[in-house]
This record gives structure tokens, sequence and C-alpha cells, in this order.
């Protein structure tokens, strides 16, 4: 049977910190699926970009081995070339949009395959109608949401028709009814005897792909090392008790560009829990979190009640891209920016705890994605807001070991008294909370415990959520 | 029928989109007569009226009201009039100063020049989508790597508008909020560079995920077709016909003109 990959023992190094991936060795049959499961920096977006070519010949760097492209070097051939035969689909849709319509976007891939007009207008309606995508087609691709970019992103790749396709993350940015839809396609192209190469950390979403391979980096394939499993004796944490308060919402509506994105929210959260905030994209999951946070300018009243009476809302905030918040020399100076008197004992411990200790004199901009994350939520944290802390997708891109770390962190403040209210697709991660504030398109479906909430069969359709049997482990129901 | 020459869509295809499609921070105007226009007519009009910035107040005064007539035809007038609405700090102190400085009739001709700069580029990116302009800059012989680049570098910065907003939002978040005043002027310059850092990180990033993109789609691929072409229609003979006789009496026009 022709190999559509084939690597033997390659490994790659980036010039400029030397981390990357290899050496790894995989044979990837032409017609099959494969998956590259590893840890968060264990090289799986490296070995995307070996397989389309990006690396060597946009990324400079150490190349060892020999990597084969349907039995070609693909150190030897030009990269226009290479992308004819290997498509990729990168993590994050929004950034990989170069046109100003859904039209164009696709148009663009084509025009470089040197096709008659005719030819491409054939394969741009095909890529519409198979994705779904024909109501949009004027849409400027910014304007779209997570899964519809997701979905365009698909539609660019496959209208050139690679004999390999490479999937980067691609259900990370997703609500779990863009996954499972996402993860439809890929059926239907597996079915098709469409190649398949896919890096994803979500993996629970690909398990019904019939006769996908799951294959580890070998080596452990991590350049990067991964943080220490927290100091047990540390576990404790240092954080003082914060007196009792509830946070009451009422009536809360917000707009952007003069459409409402919030209506009508109405809900009260006591101190010491952990909640999360689920929906589609585009539900207001991150416009609840900025309202809280007395960014975004909203109806209703949002008040905190406590003993010594009701004040508003002060709550630290950790924003989804962590590149909007660093911007120091040092970890250390980042975590301790404009604090006159740092609590020293609650940042050794945060230094400790989100396995940062070791970059601590390090540029937080050098660091991985999911370490960026990492110290944006202990500058958040160390700043000890009074009622808590607000989190925007902070699981996203994390593997579970981080996911465990995190989940701890949160646990550490809800214990102290703190109200920690996070923003999320990861149904994994919102099943460990205490309470789920479910958003629909027309403000909150439901609030409850997730217990409570799950044996709900009517609820889920209601806020345009899949909720598969995976993320309910307890689940005596199943409602979709 | 002389037209751009655009495969023609399914009827399907139309305004059926939620979004607005915004580029180079403007709105794209799909309800004027100027989008059937070849890119190249609206860059030798918008060429046409620079060189008209140069003629005498009088002169000048009698281009621009042909120019609001093309506008109003154009059914133009709120968006060029949102534009000089967004540059009437700039306009007001270009006049003032010049008034102080010089006279009424200097202040007065600087004004009306930069307002018709102001206007012609709103007309220009209201009507041109940002593939139109490519196809005209490589018309014009521009190389198709330099062109994708120049239009997709346009078309990010209203992006770029709404990540600086971001910025300012993370950096309240961390209690970094721009100072006002003298005393904090120490401070805000320190300030500055919790906008910047991020500005200059999100902007390269950006730029990096493109080329990124454009190559993995074969952006360097030497069999590019391009899949629409470009063609005068009578429209553009017409627009070029009446604007350039229109500038060349205001320029040669001798003394039958003020």
């Amino acid at each position: 049977m022709t190999e559509a990959l084939r690597l033997d023992a390659v490994s790659f190094r980036y010039p400029r910190d030397g981390l990357g991936v290899g050496p790894v060795s995989l044979a990837l049959p032409a017609g099959e699926a494969l998956l590259l499961a590893e840890a968060s920096g264990g090289g799986k977006s490296t070995l995307a970009r070996l397989a389309c070519g990006l690396i060597p010949h946009l990324y400079h760097g150490e190349l060892r081995g020999e990597a084969l492209l349907f039995g070609q070097p693909i150190s030897r051939q030009p990269l226009w070339a290479i992308s004819e035969r290997a498509g990729l689909v990168f993590q994050n849709p929004a950034m990989q949009m170069l046109t100003t319509s859904v039209e164009d976007e696709i148009i663009f891939g084509l025009e470089n395959l040197g096709l008659s007009p005719a030819e491409v207008r054939r394969r741009l309606e095909a890529a519409l109608q198979c994705l779904g995508l024909e109501p949009l087609r004027q849409r400027g691709p910014q304007t779209l949401s997570g899964g519809e970019q997701q979905k365009l992103a698909l539609a660019c790749a496959l209208a050139r028709r690679p004999d390999l396709l490479v999937l980067d993350e691609p259900l990370s940015m997703l609500d779990s009814t863009a996954a499972r839809d996402l993860v439809g396609h890929l059926r239907e192209l597996q079915a098709a005897g469409q190649t398949l190469l896919i890096c994803e950390h979500r993996r629970e979403f690909l398990a019904d792909l019939p006769g996908l391979r799951t294959a580890r980096l070998a080596n452990g394939g991590a350049a990067r090392p991964t943080a220490p499993a927290p100091d047990p004796g540390s576990a404790a944490g240092p954080l003082a008790a914060a007196e009792a308060f509830s946070l009451t919402v009422q009536s809360l509506t917000a707009r952007r560009g003069g459409r409402a994105i919030l209506r009508d929210l109405e809900f009260t959260l006591a101190a010491g829990q952990l909640v999360a905030v689920l929906g589609r994209n585009g539900t207001g999951k991150t416009t609840l979190l900025r309202a809280l946070a007395g960014l975004q300018p909203a109806e209703g009243r949002l008040a905190v009640q406590s003993a010594a009476g009701e004040t508003a809302p002060r709550f630290s905030l950790v924003f989804q891209n962590p590149d909007l918040q660093l911007f120091q020399a040092s970890v250390r100076a980042e975590i301790l920016f404009r604090l006159p008197q740092p609590d020293l004992a609650w940042y050794e411990w945060l230094l400790n705890h989100l396995g940062l200790k070791r970059y601590e004199e390090a540029p937080p901009l050098l660091l991985s994605e999911g370490e960026k994350r990492r110290v944006a939520l202990a500058t958040a944290l160390m700043r000890q807001a009074p009622h808590g802390v607000l989190l925007d997708e902070p699981s996203l891109g994390q593997d579970a070991h981080h996911k465990a770390v995190l989940l701890r962190t949160l646990r550490q403040l809800t214990h102290a008294g703190r109200l920690v209210i996070m923003a999320t697709h990861d149904l994994e991660l919102a099943a460990q909370a205490d309470m789920l504030l479910v958003l629909g398109a027309n403000g909150l479906v439901a609030h409850g415990r997730p217990a409570e909430l799950m044996a709900e069969a009517a609820l889920w359709p209601r806020a345009g959520l899949w909720l598969p049997d995976w993320a309910w482990p307890a689940a005596e129901t199943r409602p979709c | 029928m002389l037209k751009l020459r655009w495969p023609a869509r399914p009827p399907s295809a139309g305004k059926s989109h939620r979004g607005e499609t915004r580029w180079f921070t403007q709105r794209l105007v799909e309800t004027s007569p100027l989008r059937a226009a070849d890119p190249r007519t609206k860059l030798a009009l918008a060429l046409g009226a620079s060189l008209a910035v140069m003629l005498p107040l009088p002169r000048l005064g009698l281009f621009l009201a042909g120019y609001v007539l093309l506008v109003a035809w154009a059914r133009l007038l709120p968006e060029v009039g949102r534009h000089l609405w967004r540059a009437r700090w700039v306009l007001g102190l270009l006049f003032v100063v010049d008034f102080w400085l010089v006279g009424p009739e200097l202040a007065l001709t600087i004004s009306l020049r930069v307002a018709l700069l102001t206007g012609v580029f709103a007309l220009f990116f209201s009507t041109t989508t940002p593939r139109e302009l490519g196809l005209a800059l490589e018309a014009l012989r521009l190389p198709y790597r330099y062109a994708f680049s120049l239009t997709l570098a346009l078309a990010s910065l209203s992006l770029l508008e709404e990540e600086w907003q971001a910025i300012r939002e993370a950096q309240a978040a961390r209690g970094v909020q721009p100072g006002r005043g003298l005393r904090e002027l120490w401070r805000q310059a320190g300030d500055l560079v919790a906008f910047t850092v991020p500005a200059i990180v999100l902007t390269t990033r950006r730029a990096w995920n493109a080329t990124e993109a454009a190559y993995a789609r074969g952006f360097d691929s030497p069999h590019r077709r391009p899949y629409q072409s470009l063609r005068l229609s009578r429209l553009d003979y017409a627009l070029l016909g009446v604007c350039g006789a229109g500038l060349a009496v205001l320029f040669w026009g001798g003394r039958f003109l003020p």
C-alpha cells in the first residue's frame, strides 16, 4: 500500500530555543486515519507543520532524519508542490483567514492550483455544499462563529483536494455541537478514502471515527519538560480565607454593536463555588465575564452581598489569549507587576503549584502557550481580588495533567472562600464544577448543580449543545 | 455588455449576510453604482482628485462641487460624511493654525485639500474589495506577492483596531489604565510598554499565521491563475472621460474660468 507519510527518525529543533520534536518514526498508509496524541508542548504542531512542508521551508531549524510525503522527500520539494498533496487546517481558524469573504477564502487556494475559472467555480460550490457554508458565502470570515470558521478552514483545505489532510487541534476552540459536526465531516471524508493525520487533545470526540489509529511520539516526544506535579506538602496553600458573600445578578443585559448578547440574566452564586459557564460559540460567555469584571457596559444589577453590606463585584479576569496581558521581561516581574506589598508566600506557592518556578527569570513571551496561560493565571491570582477570579477558556490547549493542576489551583481559591467562574467548552472540566450556568441564544437556559442539570434531557438541545456520553460518566440518562 | 467580468454568481448569493464586510476600517457599500466600476478606474479617479488639490481656491471649489455630485450619484454621501466627521479635529486645527499664521484664503484652501483627500480615500475603499484592489495592482504590473501582501495588510487594519481594544481591556483587568495629567506622565510612559508589547506580539503573530496559512495553500505556486479578470466597461469610460475632461478644463481652462 502507498505510504502517504513516512518519518524515519525525524527530529526538528527550532533555532530560538532548541525545542522541537523527535526523533520520531511513523508510517501513515494512504487512506488511513492517524491520531497523534501527546501532552501539551509534545511537538504535535511541529509534526503537523513538518507533514505539510512548512518545516523546513518556512521554519528554519535543525532537521534530521528522513521525511517522505508519498515517497518524495519533503525537504527537496518546493512548498507549493507539497501544499498540493498535503492540506493543513490550523488550530486557530480566525488567525488563518486571508480574505474578506467566505467565497474568496476558498477561491484563494484554488487559484494557486492554476485551475480554470469553471473548475474553480465547480470546486467552490462543492466545498460550500459539502460543509453547509452556502448561506454564509458572502460573509466576512471574521464575522463567523468559531465553528463556522473551522468549517471554512476545512473547506479551504478540502477544495484543493489534497491526498493527505493534516488537522492541528481542529476541535480545541469549538463547542461540543460544532466539534461533533466537524467530526461528522471527518467521518465522511474517512469513508471516502481521505488520508487523515489529526493532532488533538480532545480525543474523546474522535472515538467513533472508524479505524482511527492512535500514535504517541517516540521518546516521549516532548522536547519541553512538562510541569512537575505539585508538592503535596504545599497543597494547603497560604491564601487567607475570605468572608462569606454572595453574588447577585439581576436582569443583566449586555449589547455589543447594537445587538443584545446577554438578555435578562438572573442568578445568584455563593462564595466558595467553582462555576462553569457553558454555551455555544457566540452565546455571550466571554461577555458575561467581561460584565462581571466591569469591562462590559451592561444594564441590570450586579452586586455582592456580605456582612459588610452591598458592594460592586471585584474579580480578576484571565483572558483567553495570554498575549494580551503579558509584557514584562521576566515571569517574576510579570506576576509581581505593580504590587507594592506582594504576598511572597502566595507568590512562591503559585510558582511551585503552576510549574513556573524554573521559568521565574525567563521572559514570559518566550514560553509555550500552555506556560503563558499559567503565567497569566498567576498574575491574576497574585492580585488576590477580594471576590475571586474569572477565567475565559482556561483549559484551551491543555492536556489532562495541566488541567488537573489548573483544577487543583482553582480549588485552593474556592476553599479560601473565593468565587471562581470559568467560561469553557470543556465538558469534562465543567463536570467537575459545583455549579453550571448554561447559556443559550436567548439568555440563561438553566443553572444548577452538574448532577441535576445532566439529568434534564430537554435542557441541552435547548442550549444547542450536544452532550456526549463520556462528558458525564456518572449520568444515568443520556439526553442526546 | 461591458462590465467587470466576474463569473456569474448563483441566485443564492447576495446580501444574506449578518456581518458587514469591513476592511481598512471601512464598510463596503454594496448598493453604490461605483461598485460596478473597474478598480483601476477608481484608482485613476483617486489620482485625479489628488492632482486637483494643486488647483487654486476658486477652481478647487469647482472641482469639489463636481466631486460632491459624483459622491451623491455614487450614494456615498453618508460614508464620506462619516469620514470627514472623523477628521473634523484635524481639519479644524489646520484651518485655525493657517488662519492665524497666514490668512483665511490659505486656511480654506488647505482645509479643502485635506477634506478632498479624505473623501477620495472613503470613496475608493467603500466601493472596492481587497481582491479587486489586488487585481488592479496586478494589472498595474505590481508582482502578485506584493499586491496580495498589501491588500492583506490593509484588510487587517480593522482587526488591529479590535485587538488594540482587547489589549486595553486586558491591561485594565490588571490595573493598567491610561493615566491623565502631567503628574502621571512618567507612569503613562511606563504603561505604554504594557500596551505596545502585546500589540507588537499580536501583530507579529497575526502576520506569521497569515504567512503560514497562505503558503499552506500554495501562495508561492508558479501555476497561479486568477479566477477573476478586469475589463473596462462603458461606465468606466464615462467616468474617466468626464473626470479627465473636467480636470483638463480646470487646469488649462485659461481665462474662461475664475
